[in-house]
């Protein structure tokens, strides 16, 4: 048993030692890039475009599930876009609650017909309205059939050849959609999809569904939160999309080209994870037409978000994050280790697999052996005290060097207390936070196998103030 | 290894953070002190900067300026605020002037040292306050330039604003340049060189397609109805592209000289030539084809429907034709089209 322990401890502190060391080299990468843009001036490079005839016109996707609480804000929001040309399109998946009800009173919409072409097929559609206030609100009523189902629905019904895909309590920056639209338009459609970063807005002042004020939550949990993100965007989703291997763009906030994801067969219906789901495919599409387009991460665009702040509601995302990933790499495991699928096959998804999924498996067993060390001597003390101290490292030092990364390049909150307060909590990481996050993710695996799904429940407080 | 080195390495890895940390909260600290320096030295100079922009010869903005220890960078936030809120900021005298007097040396020495980032926004900068002065640093940057990077493509513009016509010369050095940068090119020039370039970009023997469709584009999108019957004669050209980009000018401008040019389109076999004309049957209001398009109602193509359906409601009877074709058009999606169209006004904000 005790020969079994110790060849596992070699195993997973060799695995943290090698994911740290891809963190760091992923960490070089994403700090050269975000570096070079840090000091351009935002406003000057984008208002070119806002005047624009030539900036391609967007379709805004809002896809709305028991969204009462923040479904206005959100379109309000949107409203207050800088952008010379886009519509808005808030498709109600069959709420239970006055989702549509409070679309329809606050723009005073009316139901019309609609010749919707039918690129992909959806649940049944119910109803049509549009806003007699800004003709370019409209709201599809639908029959419930998933997030991916409402997406689809909203590229059946959107007129542009661009859509931006947007969660129904999410609240994007003013000039986040014509900063994602400009590498879009500057590289001539060459770029098919950029995905903005997601930001957590809890903590923040936010009024008129504008974000005024960032600030830092209480709650340690959304803290850690907002820790994660800046590891997840700056350091793994901006090195990715650097080497043009990036395979997700948050559900949250993404442009995409309509033609190729209506090619591609539009969001996959059959999988929680719809939005890495469709990035993959893109790929695969892209790399099997031997295609140059690209798909990229803008790390400035910003959309803030509520994260949950309790631990039951924290749970049940990250078991169906983990779920998708799962089901994504399952779904496409033809392209791993693939040569005719490139560096997609032959890095990014094996990194996904490895790194991202099976990193919880890793990082369980190392758990398991530094309490079986300490307190039932399973392995010699050395050796769980190593593996103690590689887990800070993987858990807290390189969250930490996340957060000194986002100082660094963006620098988005204010005050030196924020930035002292995220990298002190970003060090208690690997203490409670990760191990949470570790077993919610092995049970994300199993749970793939219960195949059960749902869109992520969770009680909005909303955002907006 | 043992539990020691890692020890050293966790302990001097933790350090190094540490020190960082404290590097960035300083940094941090600094920026934000001189940030509300610099916001305060803004506020305080608004007033007099309006008071000289009005009238140069109040120079108490000159001594607050000269005063200020950050003195170009308030100038320069000064200046684009007002660049950008006025309507004939750019083209101010005083803006040029005052950009020229004191911040010309440091962007001379940023073009040549400064950052990609920095590089940037002086380009940006110098566009907008349309420093002259800079020139000919901008040509011999450009000249040094050998791909069409972002830097280069702002260069281009750059010098376009400076009404530079080489820029035109210099996009043309690259095959891949875009339509788009043509135009972006294009709109910058002053009136009067702008339209000689037009005319020679429209020329049969300027063998640039790309330019020759950017102009095309261009003029429908600037409304220059002085180029309507050269625009006209491109709907014969034999490039499927160049008759589009004809159409879609057309539709910009509004006007056409001899509507009977368009009869040809509603029968091509090119969707786009179907989907164009009937939106300028529509905008135009050609009743002559108001028949034509109710048969395009039935056409395959979903965008070639939808236009049609649009243009008919452009007419005073649209909404009686669009109600019979809803309920007698042979074909079902022409209906659903016209049912649509009749009940709705679609919109979206332009």
């Amino acid at each position: 048993m005790q020969e079994i322990a110790l060849i596992l401890s070699y195993i997973v502190i060799a695995y943290m030692l090698f994911s740290s060391l891809s963190y760091l080299g992923l960490f070089a990468l994403a700090y050269g890039k975000v570096k070079k843009e840090n000091k351009l001036d935002k406003r000057e490079s984008t208002e070119d475009f806002l005047r624009n005839q030539s900036t391609y016109p967007v379709s805004i996707l809002v896809p709305a599930y028991n969204e009462e609480v923040g479904v206005v804000s959100t379109v309000r929001s949107l409203l207050a876009l800088e952008y010379p040309e886009k519509e808005i399109i808030v498709i109600d998946d069959g709420s239970k609650d006055s989702t549509s009800l409070r679309m329809i009173e606050e723009f005073k919409m009316k139901k019309i017909p609609f010749a919707v072409r039918t690129h992909i097929e959806t649940a049944e559609i119910e109803a049509i309205y549009q806003s007699s206030i800004f003709p370019y609100i409209r709201l599809i009523k639908k029959a419930n059939g998933g997030k991916a189902d409402a997406l689809n629905a909203g590229v059946n019904l959107s007129s542009f050849p661009y859509f931006c895909a947007i969660d129904g309590d999410s609240i994007l920056e003013n000039d986040g959609l014509l900063k994602c639209m400009k590498p879009i338009i500057e590289s001539d459609g060459q770029i098919i999809v950029t995905g903005g970063s997601v930001r957590i807005a809890n903590g923040s002042t936010i009024s008129r569904s504008k974000v005024e004020l960032v600030g830092l939550p209480k709650s340690p949990i959304v803290i850690m939160q907002i820790v994660e993100y800046f590891r997840a965007f700056l350091i793994g989703r901006l090195a990715l999309s650097h080497l043009n291997i990036l395979l997700i763009v948050s559900g949250a906030f993404g442009v995409f080209n309509k033609e190729r994801v209506i090619q591609a067969g539009g969001y996959n219906k059959n999988t929680v994870g719809e939005d890495m789901e469709l990035v993959v495919r893109l790929h695969r599409l892209l790399r099997e037409e031997k295609s140059k387009q690209r798909i990229e991460y803008i790390p400035d665009p910003v959309c803030w978000t509520e994260a949950p702040e309790s631990l039951e509601v924290l749970r049940s995302q990250r078991i169906r994050w983990q779920r998708g990933l799962l089901e994504t790499l399952w779904n496409h495991r033809k392209m791993m280790l693939n040569p005719k699928y490139g560096s997609i096959g032959l890095f990014s998804m094996p990194y996904f697999l490895f790194i991202e999924l099976l990193g919880a498996v890793f990082e369980f067993i190392g758990y398991f052996i530094i309490f079986g060390g300490f307190f039932f001597s399973l392995v010699d003390p050395q050796v769980a005290g190593v593996m103690f101290l590689v887990t800070v490292f993987y858990g807290s030092l390189i969250s930490a060097l996340a957060v000194l990364l986002e100082e660094l390049t963006l620098h988005k909150y204010p005050k030196v207390s924020h930035l002292m307060r995220l990298y002190f909590w970003a060090l208690t990481e690997a203490f409670w936070y990760r191990p949470l996050m570790v077993l919610w993710r092995v049970r994300g695996i199993i749970a793939t196998f219960q195949k059960k799904a749902h869109w992520g429940d969770m009680k909005r407080k909303g955002i907006s103030t | 290894m043992n539990l020691t080195h890692f020890w050293i390495l966790i302990a001097s890895l933790f350090l190094g953070q540490l020190l960082l940390l404290l590097i960035l909260a300083w940094r941090k600290q600094q920026s934000n002190k001189r940030e509300s320096i610099i916001d305060r030295q803004y506020k305080l100079l608004t007033d007099s900067f309006s008071s000289h922009m009005m009238d140069p010869s109040d120079e108490r903005f000159i001594t607050e300026l000269n005063a200020s220890p950050y003195r170009l960078v308030v100038l320069e936030r000064l200046l684009n605020h007002y660049v950008s809120v006025t309507k004939a900021g750019a083209d101010s005298p005083a803006v040029s002037r005052l950009s020229e007097e004191f911040l010309s040396e440091r962007y001379m020495k940023l073009l040549k040292r400064g950052n990609w980032a920095m590089r940037m926004n002086t380009l940006y900068f110098i566009e907008d306050f349309r420093m002259e002065s800079l020139v000919p640093q901008l040509k011999e940057k450009l000249a040094k330039s050998s791909r069409l990077d972002q830097e280069t493509q702002q260069l281009i513009r750059t010098l376009a604003s400076l009404n530079e016509t080489m820029a035109i010369g210099a996009l043309a050095k690259y095959p891949d340049a875009s339509a788009r940068l043509y135009i972006d090119v294009l709109k910058r020039l002053d009136e009067l060189t702008k339209l000689d370039e037009l005319d020679i970009a429209l020329k049969d023997e300027n063998t640039n397609q790309t330019l020759k469709h950017s102009a095309i584009s261009y003029i429908g999108m600037a409304g220059i109805t002085l180029f309507l019957p050269r625009i006209e004669e491109e709907l014969q050209h034999p490039e499927m592209e160049t008759r589009i980009q004809a159409l879609k000018a057309i539709l910009h401008l509004q006007y056409m000289n001899s509507p009977s040019a368009l009869a040809p389109f509603f029968q091509s076999t090119a969707w786009p030539e179907r989907m164009f004309a009937a939106q300028i049957a529509g905008k135009l209001q050609l009743s002559r084809y108001k028949e034509t398009l109710g048969e395009l109602l039935g056409d395959p193509v979903w965008w070639v429907r939808y236009s049609s359906a649009e243009a008919l409601t452009q007419f005073s009877e649209g909404d009686i034709v669009l109600t019979h074709l809803a309920e007698s058009h042979p074909d079902r999606y022409a209906r659903d089209m016209a049912n649509q169209w009749k009940t709705s006004l679609l919109g979206s904000e332009q």
